[in-house]
């Protein structure tokens, strides 16, 4: 699993996964994105493009960024999630709790 | 035959004489031991006779030197009287008789003077003496012409020696004839020459009494000799005073040595020997009394000695020579009976052949070939009779019929050659009956009627006979009083069965059916008590836990069946195995075209995961499931076994999490299966899903993702285990 994080312009996040958001991978995830909930005020981008797999160790990732923006007025972006991932959102009512690119 | 029989003559031969060897071993053994034990007894009792003996030679001088002692003493005190007597001659009567008065002990005394002291008398001695036979004190003069005294050896050798001398013993002729001995000492007058002799008579006779009447041995006799050889005291009492002892001994047998005795008695040595004498040996100790010259000596006959010990040798003789006796009759026993333990054995081997041969034919009639049915692969059997040492009485059985597996596993009561015709019996029958009954419950039943209506020796056999249906794993079973089969699905289990009689109690029972079904890659396991009966050296059993331990659902058939046979032998050891030993293990596995079971073991580590996705991976592949679908389940799998890892297994604790996978055509079958504590996820509420970001919790999800994901989710908890069961019906 890989994340790459871009701080880019208009206090702008983007984080870029790729390959399988699983448990043990979500953990390691889970500390690398602390640093990003300092910018829940502004916009985080999740980029999840190259994202194969997502289990709810990783929705519980999203939803804690998702919860740090709530608190700071901030707005996640979920962008490129594909079907399979998306009806894993679906199932977990995550559809609608993320704006989805 | 003639080289057999020549054998048996060569073989009696030596037993024989093995036999006569060992006899004459066994008496020279006695014999040496006998021999030795006499010698050293008869060491002791020497050692023993010399010790009394000697002691009894060492009383008499104390005794002696008691009365001499005290006759010296007596002389000696009355000597200063005497020398003032020197002078008043007419008053040394009053002080001999005073001398016999007063001292029991003296018998006479004189006061003899030297010649020509007197010049008035010539020869002066006037003797007191005791008349024995009156008792009365009387006094005469020994100043005769006849008697000489200045002649006599009590006078010269007092005055010779100038000191106490005793005189050699003397026959007292004057009155009793007692034997007598005198001490005489010098008395010297004013000037200091030699003036008297005085003396004093003591009789002889206590000595007699108490030297001849201590004896160490009845038989045996002692001797005083004097200084000259004259015999003082001897049970031959005409020898007394008459012979010397010279004289005497010419009469024994053995003169020289009782000359070279006699000569050192007379040289006053003391000592000890053995006289050869015409009947028996006599040994003779001796020892002297220094201050009168004597030689006392006792004499005891050999067989007086050793005459104990020689009747006790004659008794150990005889003993030994009835135990000889007796050794020679075992023996000849022994070699009959070893004869006839040969016939036995011979006997014996030939029914032991025989009865190898009726093993042999009963293992013939026993399906043995292994995998037995290889054109169907839904099938992983194998079987094994760990046969006792004799014949025994195990059986199973299998065959295929219609698409169904007919089996069946029995243990008839009792061993040897009736239980193995019984068994014989029963498996014709299962044959003959199960080729034409589809239900197990009637195959029993027929079986049953047919084998009480034979059976006049009340045995019985336990059976299970079972019809697995190859198609879908439908059992139907009859359990006939035999143990219960465990079944190896998700848990280890006995096949529920109700308490049938056995065959052959009773014609006409009512036989009661089961049924279960089998699902893909469950196995069954099918044993005779010979298994939980197997015991060790120390009589333990093996018992249905070892069993069970061993039992695992990841083996094929027929490495079970090793597995076991391994166990079971290390477990018995050494200790001979007593029953048959019987297994039938019946895998119901890959069968038909789209059938496939899969497992993975992983630790309680999150960072297994990927292995599951890896293995998961695999089986897609191989079904060819689309993508969406196949994350689906590895979601809802990881999920699962997320959760056992985070619930059931406390942190830091040791466990394992089991995937088994199952596939049947479109429906394939997840279990996970875990050791930890209870954990039920399927208790866990379903989670809000349209409440705001701010409410929604953050966990709670894998549950919900699983039950999404997949057509049926079932917990339950068996055998300490947590098992959660998911279906999913790929469409």
């Amino acid at each position: 699993m890989e994340v790459t994080i871009t701080q880019q312009e208009n206090n702008t996040v983007l984080v870029q996964f790729d390959g399988r958001l699983d448990t043990p991978s979500s953990q390691e995830v889970s500390q690398r994105l602390t640093p990003v909930e300092e910018s829940a005020s502004g916009t985080i981008i999740l980029d999840c493009e190259k994202l194969s797999y997502i289990s709810s160790s990783g929705l519980r990732v999203f939803l804690t960024l998702r919860k740090a923006a709530a608190m700071k007025g901030g707005k996640i972006i979920v962008r490129n999630i594909n079907d399979n991932i998306r009806s894993v959102f679906m199932m977990t009512g995550f559809l609608n709790l993320f704006e989805i690119e | 035959m003639k080289n057999k029989l020549k054998f048996e003559e060569r073989f009696k031969l030596n037993s024989m004489l093995t036999a006569l060897l060992l006899v004459i071993v066994a008496a020279l053994t006695l014999e040496a031991t006998s021999l030795i034990q006499y010698y050293y007894a008869q060491r002791g009792i020497k050692e023993e006779a010399s010790r009394r003996a000697e002691s009894q030679l060492e009383n008499t001088k104390l005794k002696i030197d008691g009365v001499l002692d005290q006759v010296e003493a007596i002389i000696r005190s009355n000597v200063r009287l005497t020398q003032w007597g020197l002078d008043h001659l007419d008053s040394l009567d009053m002080i001999t008789s005073i001398i016999v008065r007063e001292n029991p002990v003296v018998s006479g005394s004189t006061i003899a003077l030297v010649p020509g002291y007197s010049r008035k008398y010539p020869l002066f001695s006037p003797y007191t003496y005791l008349d024995p036979e009156t008792g009365e004190i009387l006094s005469r003069s020994l100043a005769t012409k006849e008697y000489d005294y200045p002649t006599k050896e009590w006078f010269t050798k007092a005055i010779e020696t100038d000191k106490g001398y005793w005189s050699e013993p003397y026959i007292d002729v004057g009155g009793g004839e007692m034997l007598m001995t005198t001490y005489s000492v010098p008395v010297r007058d004013g000037e200091g020459n030699v003036a008297a002799v005085l003396t004093a008579d003591i009789s002889l006779d206590w000595l007699t009494n108490y030297v001849g009447g201590n004896k160490v041995y009845p038989d045996a006799f002692n001797l005083v000799i004097s200084r000259a050889g004259e015999i003082m005291v001897c049970p031959v009492e005409t020898l007394v005073m008459r012979k010397t002892i010279q004289e005497a001994s010419r009469d024994f047998e053995d003169q020289d040595k009782v000359v070279a005795i006699t000569q050192s008695m007379l040289n006053g040595e003391s000592g000890a020997a053995e006289i050869r004498g015409k009947t028996s040996n006599s040994h003779v100790y001796f020892a002297p009394v220094e201050r009168t010259g004597w030689s006392m000596s006792i004499v005891i006959p050999e067989k007086e000695i050793y005459g104990e010990i020689k009747n006790t040798r004659r008794l150990v003789e005889i003993l030994q020579l009835l135990g000889l006796l007796m050794l020679v009759l075992i023996l000849s026993f022994a070699a009959k009976s070893q004869n006839q333990f040969k016939t036995l054995s011979e006997n014996k081997e030939k029914m032991e052949r025989e009865l190898e041969i009726a093993r042999n034919i009963q293992m013939a009639m026993i399906p043995k070939t292994f995998p037995p049915f290889p054109d169907r692969p839904e099938l992983d059997m194998a079987a094994a009779i760990l046969p006792a040492r004799e014949v025994g009485g195990d059986l199973y059985d299998y065959f295929i019929r219609n698409d169904k597996l007919f089996f069946c596993i029995g243990d008839v009561s009792g061993k040897g050659v009736p239980a193995s015709l019984v068994m014989a019996m029963t498996r014709s029958l299962f044959r003959s009956v199960a080729g034409h009954e589809d239900s197990p419950a009637t195959i029993v039943s027929n079986m049953n009627d047919s084998m009480a209506e034979m059976n006049e020796n009340n045995m019985f056999v336990t059976f299970f006979c079972g019809i697995l249906d190859l198609e879908n794993g439908h059992l139907e079973y009859c359990n006939a009083g035999h143990n219960p089969p465990l079944i190896l699905a998700d848990t280890k289990m006995k096949l529920d069965t109700i308490p049938n009689l056995p065959l052959g109690i009773m014609a006409g029972m009512d036989y009661q059916e089961q049924e279960a079904d089998l699902r893909f890659d469950d196995s069954l396991f099918l044993y005779t008590d010979g298994l939980t009966e197997a015991e060790n050296i120390n009589h333990e059993l093996f018992g249905e836990e070892r069993m069970s331990k061993i039992l695992s659902k990841r083996r094929n058939a027929e490495s079970h069946l090793k597995v076991i046979e391994e166990a079971i032998k290390d477990f018995v050891g050494e200790a001979p195995q007593s029953d048959d030993l019987t297994m039938l293990f019946i895998h119901y596995t890959k069968a038909r075209e789209g059938y496939s079971a899969h497992h993975l073991a992983l630790d309680n580590d999150i960072r297994q995961i990927p292995r599951l996705s890896g293995f998961l991976q695999a089986i897609f592949e191989e079904k060819h499931l689309d993508e969406a679908t196949s994350m689906g389940i590895n979601l809802a799998l990881e999920e699962a076994v997320t959760n056992v890892m985070n619930y059931a297994y406390p942190e830091g604790t040791i466990g394992d999490v089991k995937i088994d996978v199952r596939i049947d055509g479109n429906k394939m079958e997840f279990m996970v299966s875990d050791n930890g504590k209870e954990f039920d996820p399927t208790e866990r509420p379903a989670p809000k899903l349209d409440v705001s970001v701010e409410e929604r919790p953050i966990g709670g999800l894998g549950i919900h993702l699983i039950r999404s994901i997949m057509d049926d989710v079932k917990y339950r908890r068996e055998s300490g285990k947590n098992i959660l069961t998911m279906t999913k019906i790929i469409s």
